[in-house]
């Protein structure tokens, strides 16, 4: 047997026999595992991920520091070292063996909690184990090799245990080992940024939480590594065998050197905020884990069909289960109890046409617009409004990928966000008209953001692969002539074709802006999966209906657009003061908007817009879509003059209703087949078990009157109870 | 190796802990199979002396060879192939005897079978026992079986009995005799003058970083000025007239109603040979005689003008 393996295996024997060391690597960390669970209501989701990082965080620090630290001073202080120093070894075997028995003496504990998690809290299990284990084994080799260079720089026992205390203290309370970091100041998060531990906790909770590989957190892995190799390095070289020997003061200067990697990744993360980022990510899954149970309530779940008392299991983000009739004790299922009697419970309402790159209204000052705080904040106003999932149809595509980025993550609360990115019409077509009289290099670039214009079936191709890369989730093309006064030039039929051919080849859902009955039928031959408007202007014949019924094509006549127009052209702006929008705000859009419609300055705007559409004509057409058996959505075309971001669907049911469609109908199209033309329709739309839990809870009964749907009691997005009254605040923590 | 067969060569060692010079000259030789004393009391640099030669401290200045080995520089080689027992060391509080052994086994290039070894020490029963539960003479038995697991060519017994009761170290003594028998090389340091006088071939007693006097124990004590005391007990007074003039011209006190005569003589052999015969001349009946040589610790407080242990 040689020197290492000798070591290693005594020092085994000898922690294993110590009882002070089982119970601080094994009962001390079981009590926190418990202590932190119950502090947290573990056993009602959520929370175990983060506690279950906390107490092997704590452990990791625990045998770092004191298994590896504090023990390697005694064992020089006590003259045991002395003993091998006149045997013909170097330091490496005891080094190497301390680092091998914290980690054998650790791992059986992790297990044992990761098991406990599973089994008393129901954490998944890790999907990531091998990731989990390297990870692991990774943080008690670095925090004992940070526990050995203490050792070798420090000349007594008192010594050691004034620098363990400098850097265990920090490490324990202030990188959210103990306390979660993003309940502390920011200050406090940034400075966490600089202490080992809070990679850890970053690491680990990715890991437990969102799955991640070790290689997705290749960042807190190379510090570790990096510290790991300059702390044995050292301790190498400052290696001491006798109490006798003393090192000068200054040599405890090489802790700050081994802490280097730490140092240079602090300055980085607090500039780019990667892990406090991920902290978000993860506390944001916290809360979707939660379990409650709303119960004694009115389901509409979204086929259409209602469950007049019944309750919702909600769990790790999901309907667990429906209950139709007897609702079990909160306390059986270890659930919050949520009481709905009075109240209906619907599928989280879905708009389908949007343009989050618009405001709505009008600023007093441009000053006051930031594009992309202002598109997660028109998200934040959906969700606010129970609208848990949007569709931008054209949008410019850099700021609407990154805007989709930030709030589909979850680093921001937001309506989940699908994206066509830019929209496809002709040369001087409806989409264009925004840019024409910018200067033409300002224009190339926003058109390139904004529109695609291809000239043949080709390049048609090229551009909808080119999207298919960049992950849109879907194709939104344009036919439209205009009319008097306001004129398009129209896309090619050809081109719209081959657009929609490639389209269904990438597997991306692709619908078609029409204005005139010939565009619905040109979309229709194309294939189109989704007519938007319809025609505003004429009527559609049943036979056009007919077919897009046989088709399965789906049918979003956005009155709400319509509606906004005509009111413009007539210079009212009582839809502005609906109780809803007005929550939402912001307060200086709805102001500059009144201002503006009611001022002179608007005249000429005002003129252009009438007789554009005729709302009676667009409801006559949803009307008999609906009677043909058409598939119907909802979509409201927000971000044009007076249809602000927000509570848009609402006003869409409504005047639905008010177009002689049933409250059942109007709910089923916002929320099932809105789902089935974004492709989602097998995780949202419906209240029906292993679906997202995005709903909204209302006061009364949207079947019988649809503005129900407006006095909304809580949304429910993802499993998380949003907190309404923080969505608006989300930029300033 | 400079063609010497010594085991340890040791020249004008010197040692300085910044200000303090510990050994200050330091010169002696060991050979192949002999066991050799560092005598000297507490803080006279013995130690500092053996640890330099094992290969724990680097020297200030001096020539030293061990084994043919400069312990400064080919430590490994050295400490691979000496035994060591050193003051003031101890083993983990829950290490079992026997595996403290196979530990220590591991790392050296050749080793002895442990259990003969136990055997040997005394220690079989105490095999299975934690290091923290044997007693201070066990603990010591244990560190000789660790200073003898490689079976080394020198073995350094750094003060080996200290701290220890009479009997245990009786036992630690004839364990050493033991080592002796068997011709090892030994090199023990200690402040007890009968340790070195009882195990030693030869001895050098060091005071203040300095060697006072080297050679075999005997050789020690002939080459100091010191007497050796003669008393006579005679059953008569004996007449203070007349004694012989080898008595008169050495130190010499009656005591005891004239019955007890106490002489102190460089000459003790001659001084008994006249005296028995001047009695036996005046017809006085001799009761006793007593011879009391010098010991280390009067040649060491006749050079050092103090006591060995203070």
């Amino acid at each position: 047997m040689n020197a290492y393996t000798a070591h290693a295996l005594i020092n085994i024997k000898l922690t294993f026999r110590d009882r002070t060391v089982i119970f601080f690597n094994y009962a001390f960390p079981l009590i926190f595992f418990f202590m932190f669970g119950s502090l947290n209501n573990a056993e009602r989701g959520g929370a175990i991920v983060t506690v279950l990082t906390m107490v092997l965080t704590i452990g990791i620090l625990g045998t770092g520091f004191f298994g590896a630290g504090i023990r390697a001073v005694a064992d020089r202080e006590q003259n045991i070292l002395r003993r091998f120093k006149v045997a013909p070894i170097s330091p490496a075997p005891i080094l190497v063996s301390s680092l091998v028995t914290g980690l054998i003496n650790f791992l059986p504990g992790a297990v044992v909690m990761v098991l406990l998690s599973h089994f008393l809290y129901g954490m998944p299990f890790p999907k990531r184990w091998l990731s989990l284990f390297l990870f692991l084994s990774l943080g008690v080799i670095s925090f004992r090799a940070l526990g050995m260079i203490i050792a070798s720089v420090v000349n007594s026992m008192q010594e050691s245990t004034i620098v363990i205390q400098l850097l265990y203290f920090p490490m324990l309370l202030l990188s959210g080992a103990t306390i979660p970091l993003s309940i502390l100041p920011n200050w406090i998060q940034i400075f966490a940024q600089f202490l080992p531990a809070s990679y850890l906790i970053t690491g680990l909770q990715g890991i437990l939480g969102r799955g991640e590989t070790l290689g997705q957190n290749m960042w807190s892995a190379a510090a570790l590594v990096l510290t790991t190799i300059l702390a044995l390095f050292v301790s190498m070289k400052l290696f001491r065998w006798e109490k006798d020997e003393k090192v000068p003061a200054r040599s405890k200067l090489w802790i700050v050197a081994v802490l280097t990697p730490f140092l240079i990744s602090g300055i980085y993360q607090s500039k780019s905020r990667e892990n406090l980022t991920k902290a978000k990510l993860v506390e944001r899954l916290e809360r979707r884990g939660r379990t409650i149970l709303i119960r004694n309530v009115r389901v509409f779940v979204g086929d259409g069909k209602v469950i007049e008392s019944g309750g919702v299991l909600v769990k790790n983000g999901r309907i667990d289960h429906v209950y139709d009739g007897a609702i079990p004790d909160p306390k059986d299922v270890k659930a919050d109890a949520v009481e709905g009697s009075g109240k209906t419970l619907i599928p989280g309402l879905i708009d389908v046409h949007v343009h989050l790159g618009a405001p709505g209204g009008f600023l007093l000052s441009q000053g006051d617009a930031d594009p992309y705080r202002d598109m997660a904040r028109e998200l934040a106003a959906y969700l606010y409004s129970g609208i848990t999932a949007v569709k931008s149809v054209g949008d410019p595509l850099d700021a609407i990928l990154k805007v989709r980025r930030q709030v589909n993550s979850g680093e921001k609360l937001g309506a989940e966000l699908f994206i066509c990115g830019p929209l496809f019409t002709a040369v001087g077509g409806h989409g264009t008209e925004y840019f024409k009289s910018l200067p033409d290099n300002i224009r190339k670039n926003l058109e390139a953001q904004f529109v695609r214009t291809p000239q043949t079936a080709e390049e048609a191709r090229q551009q909808v692969d080119a999207l298919k890369k960049d992950h849109v989730d879907g194709i939104k093309a344009i036919l439209e002539s205009g009319m008097a006064g306001m004129l398009f030039n129209r896309l090619d039929v050809a081109v719209l074709k081959a657009i929609s051919e490639e389209a269904h080849a990438q597997n991306l859902p692709i619908v078609v802006h029409t204005g005139a009955v010939r565009d619905v039928e040109d979309a229709v031959d194309a294939q189109a999966n989704g007519i938007e408007h319809g025609s505003m202007r004429e009527p559609i014949p049943q036979a056009l209906f007919a077919r897009m019924k046989a088709a399965g094509i789906a049918y979003d006549p956005t009155l709400t657009v319509f509606e906004a127009m005509q009111d413009l052209a007539a210079g009212k702006t009582d839809l502005l003061d609906r109780p809803l929008l007005q929550q939402v705000g912001p307060a200086k859009l709805l102001g500059g908007t009144k201002d503006f419609i009611r001022s002179e300055k608007s005249a000429k705007m005002r003129e252009g817009f009438k007789g554009f559409a005729d709302l009676a004509v667009a409801k006559q057409n949803l009307l008999h879509a609906w009677q043909a058996g058409v598939m119907l959505v909802t979509g409201s075309d927000a971000g044009n003059p007076m249809v602000l971001h927000g509570p848009t669907i609402h006003r869409e049911m409504q005047l639905w209703v008010e177009a002689g469609i049933p409250p059942t109908v109007a709910l089923r199209a916002a929320t099932e087949s809105a789902a089935r033309l974004l492709r989602t329709d097998r995780r949202m739309g419906l209240i029906r078990p292993g679906y997202e839990a995005s709903m909204v809870l209302i006061s009364g009964d949207p079947v019988k009157d649809i503005h129900a749907t407006e006095n909304i009691q809580a949304v429910y997005f993802k499993g998380e109870r949003v907190d309404r009254s923080e969505l608006f605040n989300q930029d300033k923590q | 190796m400079s063609g010497s067969a010594a085991a340890i060569s040791v020249r004008g060692l010197r040692k300085s802990y910044g200000d303090f010079e510990a050994v200050r000259g330091i010169d002696f030789e060991v050979a192949p199979g002999e066991v050799f004393g560092l005598l000297g009391p507490n803080g006279a640099g013995k130690t500092t002396t053996v640890e330099i030669l094992e290969g724990l401290r680097p020297r200030s200045a001096g020539e030293v060879s061990v084994l043919g080995f400069d312990p400064g520089v080919q430590v490994r080689e050295l400490k691979d192939r000496i035994g060591v027992s050193l003051q003031q060391t101890n083993l983990p509080e829950k290490i079992k005897v026997h595996e403290a052994l196979e530990l220590f086994a591991a790392f050296y290039s050749r080793s002895t079978n442990a259990d003969q070894l136990l055997d040997r020490l005394k220690l079989t029963e105490k095999r299975n026992v934690y290091y923290s539960k044997l007693s201070g003479g066990q603990k010591q038995r244990v560190a000789l079986a660790l200073a003898m697991i490689n079976d080394p060519q020198i073995v350094f017994l750094d003060e080996p009995t200290a701290g220890l009761d009479p009997q245990v170290r009786l036992e630690i003594h004839s364990l050493i005799q033991e080592l002796r028998a068997a011709k090892r090389t030994i090199l023990i340091t200690t402040h007890y003058i009968e340790e070195a006088e009882k195990l030693c071939d030869r001895v050098a007693i060091v005071d203040e970083g300095k060697v006072i006097a080297i050679g075999t124990p005997r050789e020690i004590q002939a080459k100091t000025l010191s007497t050796a005391k003669i008393e006579i007990v005679c059953e008569q007074p004996i007449p203070a007239d007349g004694l012989p003039p080898i008595v008169v011209a050495a130190k010499y006190v009656i005591s005891e109603e004239g019955k007890r005569l106490t002489v102190q003589s460089t000459q003790p052999a001659k001084v008994i040979v006249e005296l028995v015969k001047w009695i036996d001349q005046q017809g006085i009946g001799l009761a006793d005689i007593f011879l009391k040589h010098p010991t280390l610790e009067d040649v060491f407080i006749e050079l050092t003008g103090k006591k060995l242990r203070e």
